[in-house]
């Protein structure tokens, strides 16, 4: 009963518990002279991330779709007189998130077993930190916790980038984290400024985002902030453009990308795919939990910005990419021109738009991860990533390039597969708000296929040139079942994604309303009242 | 013939009870004679550490049942001077508790430096004595001398490295310039006592004309004053310079304790004095905010040594104090105090790594002894990372919930422009600080480790310091604050700070 009734908690901090066991583990070894083996630490390690990942089944299986509230609710006060509470609790969004990190960690510490060489055991412990870090940013209810989780997955990310990475991985870590802090620092400023209007409107403190169940208290997203005004920093504009400026670039959105590449380029295979897979949706997921429904004004105000910013990241990221020689730096780069179609997605705020981005989320996640490890597979035999140095892989590798090819046709979005689902809807609802950026993003799809198809037959087809590539070694079992682990949900979603969007309705139709209901009370007051009284004084007359 | 005054001895007992610690201390130096071997003397010093510690722990002791007693009492009733009422109690147990975790890092530390002399814990408890007496000060009178009885022994203490011409140029620095700030506090309280004719701070209040000239420079110089025992911009060149040159621990020492006494004193006299003049002196106090952020942060961004880069450190962490300052409201001065309470342990514990890797006299206060730690010192590599990630006010961390704390008493305070846009300022100056906290840590865990610095025995001492901050700084920054049913119980940081501030009014 208690399992089940913190089934949140006991996902989230399951891997940072037993992160510590181990820890605490390998210093009572050391205490009786013997120390706990690498090895042990990679199977310990795995074991915590495929249990978390089991339990966290219990929250799909669990999960109501047909409710709009959040489930699998927590609330325990914290720092009550701030109005902090331990709150969590998940909708359809937030569970395909939880489930992808859950799902992405064991496969990501499988493919990188070998990749690690030194301190292994920091680096597990850091991948476990992270996880757990992960998982809370996207149960989290509170804007504090949210906050707090938020900050924390920088720490392990700053580390796993900074002493596992590549040559230039010092400069690439600390780029990413100041990049990061710049955006959320402001951000905690806005978050304390809603937290005051919402005290003046309402004489609580409280930073959760709606009221939890059986609570009499609003929330914030209760809060009337007003578009427009004297007080220019307590209006909607300002407040959401401390919040989009996190959530900017933590996506990132185009003109704030530049750490993306050295990020992506320095850090170890595995950082690259969790970076890829897991962190960057926080930004996105942050527009849509917490920038859209607070300051739904700004959000319609700002949307064509941030559709021309997206576009931009659409087209910018697909032209670099298309001339990088390294595959790499090229999937990096293919990463800022997806998420450019997920921001698309999220601002054209309709249901097909914001329901394609959380699904394109996923899919980016799973198709974008598989990427950065079948880079790393070669990597490991070949030790570089320069396009030119492969060809003919084929012949050697023939299971190696079949998975690399089905998952290059998901990351174009070839139908039947994954990424054919999500971007379909992006563009519907793009289309739907306005038809010239739809259009416009519609090239983007092309420039997708372009630049990964000719990547992919430049590394996998042709003659087998160069010597070294004769000898390569095809996938091992490993392998074999990490990238098999990765197709299948690639399939799955690309041929029935009936079970991920209907879990999807339901949130998004409420973000929706509740965007509605705050929006310009007086263009609704001016609309609905008046068509409402005409229509009942109509039958008097 | 004049009545004998009636005088409330238990109001001044933990004054009393610090100050006779010093003298017991002193003697105890003599009676135990002088020694010859390096290994006696070192026990030698570790009884006299033990009894200041002893004296200190009860100086805790008093002040936490004078704290939950809850009563103001004053020493004399007749002529208001010094009060022990929860504010008091609260500022005495922060700066006893300094010194005793700062007494636990110098005994060993001294004999590694060669400089065994039973002086510095004489010294030690002076200094402390006069911060009780500041902390618990209503009267411009007893607070001037508070800051003497502070400072000197300080100046003393700075140079106690006396064959060290960096130690020597520290001490003179620091008493030049302490002299100068000292002699402008008196003239400001003179010229205070001048435009009202009061020396007490609620007289002060009672009679002070905001559009006097007189008063208002007065109050400005007394700022000024205070302002230098903080190191807040412009006041602050003589920081780095002396944390530099004074030996570790003593720096460990001042850094926190002088801070934390001054700070409360400042929020005693803001509190009393800055109500009437809520105009020019609190734009001045923002400008000196935003400027502390800024130099403080820019500065320490580009310092070359550990020691120096604190001491930036400590200059920006001034201008985010000043923040609760400036908000002017009960809970900015709660902000203030919890804020002291996790820079307490935050700074000592960073100087306490300093501390532990101090070898043959050299204190471990180069970027390059770092270099490739974490593969040497595991530990204390980790430990040097959770207290620079506290300091840059990382989540998590004690260091979070007090930045946390000011910026929202700065935003709830009067809502107005000028206090949000210091907020961000904050939060940008706060980014800043993030670069140069991370240069250890990026140093310790990502370079290759160079010369092999440092010793590798941590001492008792030195080992349950480092404790105590880790502990501290991680329960401060996640449980501060529990109800009576928790696990923690007995620590309620948010009630402390609050029972506190209530206790002025």
């Amino acid at each position: 009963m208690m399992f089940d009734a913190n089934l949140l908690s006991v996902v989230s901090f399951l891997p940072l518990g037993a992160a510590l066991a181990l820890v605490a583990l390998d210093q009572v070894a050391k205490r009786v002279g013997s120390e706990l083996a690498a090895s042990a630490w990679k199977v310990g390690a795995l074991a915590a991330s495929l249990v978390t990942f089991l339990v966290s089944l219990k929250l799909w299986t669990g999960y109501d779709p047909t409710r709009a509230e959040y489930q699998f609710v927590e609330h325990t006060p914290w720092l009550a007189e701030w109005g902090v509470n331990y709150y969590v609790g998940i909708d359809g969004i937030s569970l395909l998130l939880v489930l992808l990190t859950t799902f992405l960690q064991p496969i990501v510490l499988l493919a990188s077993w070998h990749d690690i060489k030194q301190n292994v055991k920091s680096f597990l412990f850091f991948m476990l930190a992270l996880e757990t870090g992960m998982i809370a940013t996207f149960a989290a209810l509170n804007l504090f916790q949210f906050y707090l989780f938020w900050e924390l997955m920088l720490i392990p990310m700053y580390f796993i980038i900074g002493i596992w990475g590549g040559p230039r991985r010092v400069y690439a870590a600390i780029k990413f984290f100041l990049f990061t802090m710049v955006g959320s620092l402001l951000m905690l400023v806005a978050m304390l400024v809603v937290y005051r209007l919402h005290f003046e409107q309402t004489g609580t403190f409280t930073l959760d985002l709606v009221a939890p169940p059986g609570g009499a208290l609003p929330g914030l997203l209760d809060t009337n902030i007003l578009p427009s005004g004297d007080v220019w920093w307590k209006t909607q504009p300002w407040l959401f453009a401390a919040f989009a400026l996190a959530f900017g670039i933590k996506v990132p959105v185009f003109p704030f990308h530049t750490w993306l590449p050295d990020a992506h380029v320095e850090a170890p295979t595995a950082g690259s795919a969790i970076l890829a897979g897991v962190l960057l949706k926080m930004g996105t997921y942050g527009f849509v939990r917490f920038a859209l429904p607070l300051f739904p004004d700004a959000a319609h105000q700002f949307a064509p910005l941030v559709f021309g910013l997206g576009l931009a990241g659409i087209l910018y990221g697909a032209l670099v990419a298309m001339v990088q020689s390294d595959i790499k730096k090229l999937v990096a780069y293919s990463s800022i021109a997806h998420l450019g179609f997920v921001i698309l997605g999220t601002f054209a705020l309709n249901d097909e738009g914001l329901k394609g981005a959380v699904l394109q989320m996923v899919n980016h996640g799973l198709s974008t991860g598989a990427l950065f490890l079948l880079v790393g597979m070669l990597y490991e035999r070949r030790h570089t990533r320069e396009i030119s140095a492969f060809g003919g892989i084929a012949k050697p590798m023939p299971v190696y390039a079949a998975m690399f090819g089905i998952v290059t046709m998901s990351s174009i979005g070839l139908p039947m597969l994954n990424g054919f689902v999500g971007e379909y809807l992006i563009l519907l609802g793009t289309f739907h708000a306005s038809p010239w950026v739809g259009s416009a993003a519609t090239l983007g799809v092309v420039l997708a296929a372009v630049y990964m198809l000719w990547m992919y037959r430049r590394v996998v087809f042709g003659p087998v040139e160069i010597p070294e590539n004769r000898g390569l070694i095809d996938l091992d079992l490993r392998e074999k079942l990490v990238m098999l682990a990765l197709v299948i949900p690639i399939f799955w979603i690309g041929i029935y994604p009936q079970p991920l969007l209907m879990r999807l309705s339901a949130p998004v139709n409420e973000i929706l309303r509740v965007m509605e209901a705050k929006r310009a009370p007086a263009a609704a007051a001016s609309a609905l009242p008046i068509t409402l009284e005409a229509s009942l004084a109509e039958p008097a007359r | 013939m004049i009545p004998a005054p009636t005088l409330d001895l238990g109001a001044a007992l933990p004054l009393l009870l610090v100050s006779g610690g010093a003298f017991l201390v002193l003697a105890l130096d003599l009676f135990l004679g002088s020694r010859a071997s390096e290994a006696d003397r070192y026990r030698k010093n570790a009884v006299l550490s033990l009894a200041a510690c002893g004296v200190l722990a009860a100086v805790i002791w008093s002040a936490a049942n004078s704290f939950s007693a809850g009563a103001t009492r004053e020493f004399s009733p007749d002529h208001p001077m010094f009060q022990l009422d929860r504010l008091a109690s609260f500022g005495i147990a922060l700066v006893s508790l300094g010194t005793l975790l700062s007494v636990l890092l110098s005994t060993y530390y001294l004999k590694e430096i060669g400089v065994q002399h039973g002086e510095y814990y004489a010294l030690t408890l002076i200094a402390t004595s006069g911060m009780v007496l500041l902390v618990g000060s209503v009267d411009l009178v007893s607070a001037f001398l508070g800051i003497e009885l502070m400072s000197i022994p300080i100046y003393v203490l700075a140079g106690f490295d006396r064959r060290k011409l960096r130690s020597n140029e520290s001490a003179l620095k620091y008493f030049l310039a302490g002299s100068f700030a000292s002699a402008i506090l008196l003239y400001g309280m003179a010229l205070l006592y001048g435009a009202t004719g009061q020396t007490s701070y609620a007289g002060i209040a009672a009679s002070f004309d905001g559009s006097d000239p007189i008063g208002v420079i007065g109050l400005a110089l007394v700022l000024v004053g205070f302002t230098f025992k903080i190191s807040a911009v412009p006041f602050h060149q003589w920081t780095p310079d002396v944390y530099e040159g004074a030996p570790a621990s003593v720096t460990a020492y001042m850094s926190v304790t002088v801070k934390a006494a001054a700070f409360v004193a400042l929020v005693r006299l803001a509190d009393a004095t800055f109500g009437q003049l809520a105009g020019p002196l609190t734009d001045v106090l923002w400008v000196l905010s935003a400027a502390t952020m800024i130099v403080g942060n820019l500065m320490a961004v580009i310092q070359d040594n550990v020691k120096r880069m604190l001491a930036y450190s400590s200059v920006a962490h001034a201008g985010y104090l000043l923040l609760g300052i400036v908000a002017g409201t009960a809970v900015g001065y709660q902000a203030v105090l919890f804020y002291l309470l996790a820079y307490l342990f935050l700074n000592l514990g960073a100087f306490g790594v300093i501390v532990a890797l101090t070898h043959r006299g050299h204190d471990a206060d180069r970027f390059e002894e770092y270099a490739g730690l974490a593969k040497r010192r595991p530990a204390l590599a980790a430990l040097m990372t959770l207290f620079m990630l506290g300091l840059a006010g990382i989540p998590g961390t004690a260091g979070f919930v007090a930045k946390y704390s000011v910026f929202m008493a700065a935003v709830q305070s009067d809502a107005s422009e000028r206090m949000v846009t210091l907020v961000v300022i904050a939060a940008l100056t706060s980014v800043i600080s993030v670069f140069y906290y991370l240069r250890l840590p990026r140093l310790m865990y990502m370079a290759e480790p160079g010369e092999a610095a440092g010793r590798l025995r941590l001492a008792t001492g030195e080992w349950a310091v480092l404790a105590v901050c880790a502990i501290a700084v991680i329960v401060l920054g996640v449980l501060p604050n529990n109800g009576p049913e928790d696990l923690l119980s007995f620590v309620r940081a948010f009630d402390w700070t609050r029972e506190s501030i209530a206790a002025l009014h």
